[in-house]
């Protein structure tokens, strides 16, 4: 062994001062465990946890434009502006619950035209991982133009327990030719 | 839209989910008002026995009493599919105060129920989920959308359901 592949260690107390201590420096530079192996490990940890669920549950909210109803004038006689939302997850939820709005341009500012009671909508056996709302519409003027756009907030409520947050709007706004708020 | 020989009360049995808001309010109102000695029977017999069950429009609603809480399940007539978990109040140990909030209880139920299971008519059946309005019409919540109950009352007062209540007590 030459000097060059020795270090010093820095002596902690002073009465060992009288014994060198010289650890050869390949030795603490050479891994325990081959990295080979730390990649291999580390890798099997994720496939593992992917595979006991250890997917993050994340929901989507689906906000549609508001338009103008035909199905609901011709099945009711009724003018409305419809609004569909759905609440898509990638796990089960059991319900989703949400406070909707529909907003409007007025004199060149964004006004709420119509705002939906909190509703509450469960998932169906058929498609666990949606809530759909079709039933939320407001009556409207027909024969005058406004320009809409649909938002919503909420939570969903998740098979295993847990609740998230969230939130959606349509995008931009776009005409209908039925006018909310003028009865 | 009035069809010929059909009550509005009737054609409220047959839109379910497309009533409006503000016509689901008015029917709840009442329904609390015709059904008023059948609620209390029910409420008196949910009390004694701990279920109930009851047929509205095209649906069956059964409700469970356990442990001072009163909650319902629903289906559809016909179907095998249970909506579990819906709604749920707390009694007290004061029975008549108990009567009087199954009652609303009920109405608010029934409504749920006519909203979700229409009779089948000419109109086409919404394929989504049992839904409901999350504040029942009895709270001060409801008008106020969960917010400040302060304002749930102004609105409680300026709500104006007179007219459809008319139109619904015209046979």
């Amino acid at each position: 062994m030459d000097g060059g592949n020795l270090i010093k260690v820095v002596r902690a107390f002073p009465y060992f001062f009288r014994m060198p201590i010289n650890i050869s420096k390949s030795l603490l530079l050479a891994p325990k465990i081959p990295s080979l192996a730390v990649v291999g490990l580390l890798a099997a940890q994720f496939f593992i946890l992917q595979s006991i669920g250890g997917t993050e549950p994340k929901c989507t909210l689906n906000v549609e434009r508001p338009h103008y109803s035909t199905s609901l004038f011709e099945n009711q006689n009724i003018d409305a502006i419809k609004l569909n939302i759905s609440s898509i997850c990638n796990v089960s939820q059991k319900y989703t619950q949400l406070s909707a709005s529909i907003q409007k341009i007025q004199n060149n500012r964004e006004i709420t035209a119509y705002s939906f009671v909190n509703q509450r909508r469960n998932s169906t056996a058929k498609s666990p991982n949606v809530a759909s709302f079709r039933e939320l519409f407001g009556p409207c003027r027909k024969g005058i133009s406004a320009a809409y756009r649909g938002t919503a907030k909420g939570y969903v409520y998740l098979e295993n327990g847990k609740k998230l947050a969230v939130k959606g709007d349509s995008g931009k706004f776009v005409a209908a030719g039925c006018l909310i708020g003028a009865q | 839209m009035h069809n010929e020989g059909v009550s509005y009360f009737e054609e409220c049995l047959t839109s379910g989910g497309l009533l409006f808001q503000e016509e689901r309010r008015a029917l709840y109102k009442y329904l609390l008002e015709i059904n008023k000695d059948f609620y209390v029977n029910q409420a008196h017999l949910l009390l004694e026995k701990g279920i109930t069950t009851r047929s509205i429009a095209n649906g069956e609603v059964t409700y469970f009493f356990k442990g001072r809480k009163v909650n319902y399940s629903a289906r559809e007539l016909g179907s095998d599919e249970i909506q579990s978990e819906l709604r749920e109040i707390k009694l007290t140990r004061i029975r008549r105060y108990n009567i009087r909030k199954l009652e609303k209880f009920f109405a608010q139920c029934d409504v749920d129920v006519i909203s979700n299971f229409p009779i089948p008519g000419r109109l086409p059946k919404a394929d989504s989920g049992y839904g409901f309005n999350t504040y029942p019409f009895y709270t001060l919540a409801y008008y106020a959308n969960g917010k400040n109950p302060l304002v749930g009352l102004i609105k409680k007062v300026r709500a104006d359901d007179r007219e459809i209540l008319a139109r619904l007590r015209t046979f």
